[in-house]
């Protein structure tokens, strides 16, 4: 165990090294997603949604979308990219395991999202009617399961993505299933009755809610949007936190049945 | 030589006790409907470099992946250092060392920040600095360098140093020298026998019979999943035979008549005669007794049937058989 944790260390600490040399991946995973969120709160900064103002409502909302692009992205590119070029290959017939391998993709792509979310953060407490968050574990416990849910979906994806190229494009209709299908800009009950049923079972979903809820203090799982104590914020998120659970259990299931160590041929 | 499928049970090759590195009985590999591997035994004792030889899709590299544990055993027993490399995995992994046939790097990384992160996840890593590493297969001028710039033969020395960097117990070689120019490659072979000397076992696959004729204590070729030959370099080369060659200055249609009786046999063996327009050569191949004597008493024969003849030899020699006649005529067989 103590093994494996060193090793994910190492390996999420080669993966930043060489995010910092390659300029397209570090505008695609850090910055691109902090400009949408800009474009994003520019756009809906009229009004209240939720009961607090637009832009503050879709800023705490956006690190599902964080988690699309830092975790989701990043690690298709990642891993269909060194199973292409053999690097699973080698890493796989050196000490580290299969755990350790995992882990330390994880760990990098939790690096990057972390600091995602300090930047919004940061950002959230300036902006009209913001504050810094209200219960940072709670944001931190979701952002980790969150990150092992959209890790684990990264890995079974690569698994049926053909090349580095075609992952580019493959991960499309996934972002946009995040964004227009999770409550990121409007509430669920703003989504047609069946739609809320579906987007409620979506990982995004309880990432946004739980991560806004955490945030503002407020409940915005449930529909009420009043105060919330830490301890009731703690207690509505458990359903939440629960469908993450599941999330990561089937997660794993597609990344055991999909991933792939070796290329595809033919 | 007669080729014939070897299978030489764990344990039970050329008298070995419990001494054994590698050991393998009965593996049968199949990919669908394909047979890779079928049924070979063969055991490496410690300390010993093993030669796999054989022609692509012989199955060497099926067999090598099993032994690595990347692949779960079809049918049979594979062991290395007592263990089961697939089951037991975890625990062999930081005893061996592995070069693939193909395996990337990332491309990003310079050379020696490779080595680095190679080294922190090894089991022994603080036994050996970058530039020992590198020293070792004479990159150390590389070290700054993007792995992405380096050419096919130095990133083929890379592997090597990382294969080896944590001093394993059993190293698996998967063709190391491919695509290394000669000077590298002779470096490359003295680093093998290097680490034999220090005591690791290694298993070695190549195309170029010259590198396992020089590094191999034993070995074997391999032909459509099957072991064909197997032994020492000396046995298996011992069984090549002596190759008798001789020339003379006649054409075909010369020949059928002034040889009605045709060539002469020598030790019982007819020769592989072949034509030009103005000459012919036969060939003998002597597989039985002891190289010397056989190869004096064709010699004796042919010498008297050339005087008995009148006819003058334009060439007469004696060649010792070489692996590479071995490997040629077992796959010609099999073919």
């Amino acid at each position: 165990m103590k093994t494996d944790v060193l090793h994910a260390v190492r390996l999420a600490r080669m993966d930043m090294t060489v995010l910092g040399r390659n300029q397209t991946a570090l505008v695609n995973v850090l910055l691109l997603p902090l400009l949408m969120a800009w474009m994003f709160t520019t756009l809906y900064d009229r009004g209240e949604i939720g009961g607090v103002p637009g832009g503050l409502f879709i800023l705490t909302g956006l690190p599902s979308m964080m988690l699309g692009f830092a975790v989701f992205v990043n690690l298709v590119n990642s891993f269909t990219a060194r199973r292409e070029e053999l690097v699973l290959k080698r890493l796989r017939g050196g000490q580290p395991s299969a755990v350790a391998i995992f882990g330390g993709a994880g760990l990098s792509a939790f690096l990057i999202f972390a600091v995602q979310m300090v930047l919004v953060a940061v950002w959230s407490s300036r902006i009209e009617g913001g504050a810094m968050p209200a219960n940072i574990p709670l944001m931190v416990v979701t952002g980790l399961l969150g990150v092992a849910v959209f890790a684990l979906i990264a890995a079974a994806f690569s698994g049926i993505t053909r090349n580095a190229e075609l992952a580019q494009v493959a991960v499309v209709p996934v972002l946009l299933v995040i964004m227009i299908g999770s409550p990121l800009m409007v509430p669920l009950s703003v989504f047609p009755e069946p739609l809320q049923i579906i987007a409620k079972f979506i990982p995004s979903t309880p990432v946004t809610e739980v991560m806004r809820t955490a945030h503002l203090g407020r409940d915005f799982i449930g529909e009420g949007g009043q105060t919330l104590t830490t301890a009731q914020q703690w207690i509505e998120a458990l359903p939440s936190l629960g469908v993450l659970v599941l999330w990561i259990g089937i997660g794993a299931l597609l990344a055991k049945w999909l991933f792939r160590w070796d290329p595809r041929h033919g | 030589m007669e080729t014939r499928q070897i299978n030489c049970r764990p344990g039970e090759v050329a008298g070995r006790g419990h001494d054994l590195a590698i050991e393998v009985g009965g593996l049968h590999q199949r990919y669908g409907s394909f047979e890779a591997v079928r049924g070979i035994s063969f055991s490496v004792r410690q300390g010993e470099l093993f030669a796999l030889l054989g022609t692509n899709g012989a199955g060497k590299t099926t067999t090598m992946e099993v032994l690595e544990g990347f692949a779960k055993p079809g049918d049979g027993q594979v062991r290395v250092l007592g263990l089961d490399p697939w089951r037991q995995r975890r625990a062999l992994r930081p005893r061996m060392g592995i070069l693939h046939q193909d395996a990337g790097f990332i491309g990003d990384l310079t050379v020696a920040e490779t080595v680095d992160m190679w080294r922190g996840m090894s089991a022994d890593a603080g036994r050996g600095t970058i530039d020992n590493a590198l020293a070792l297969v004479d990159l150390e001028n590389k070290a700054k360098t993007k792995v992405r710039q380096l050419s096919g033969g130095q990133k083929r020395r890379l592997d090597l140093a990382l294969a080896v960097l944590a001093r394993p117990e059993v190293l698996f070689l998967d063709e190391p020298t491919t695509g290394m120019d000669p000077e590298a490659r002779v470096a490359t072979w003295r680093v093998i026998q290097s680490l034999r000397t220090e005591g690791t076992t290694v298993l070695l696959t190549t195309h170029y019979l010259e590198e396992a004729e020089r590094l191999a204590d034993h070995l074997a070729i391999m032909h459509e999943g099957r072991i064909h030959t197997y032994g020492t370099v000396d046995e298996v080369v011992a069984a090549a035979g002596d190759q008798v060659t001789f020339r003379l200055a006649v054409s075909a249609a010369e020949a059928k008549t002034r040889f009605p009786q045709g060539l002469p046999f020598v030790a019982g063996n007819a020769p592989l005669v072949t034509y030009a327009a103005d000459h012919l050569q036969a060939v003998y191949t002597l597989d039985d007794g002891h190289p010397g004597d056989r190869a004096q008493a064709a010699m004796r024969t042919l010498l008297s049937w050339s005087d008995q003849s009148g006819v003058t030899l334009e060439r007469l020699e004696v060649r010792r058989g070489t692996l590479e006649d071995v490997f040629m005529r077992v796959v010609g067989e099999v073919r």
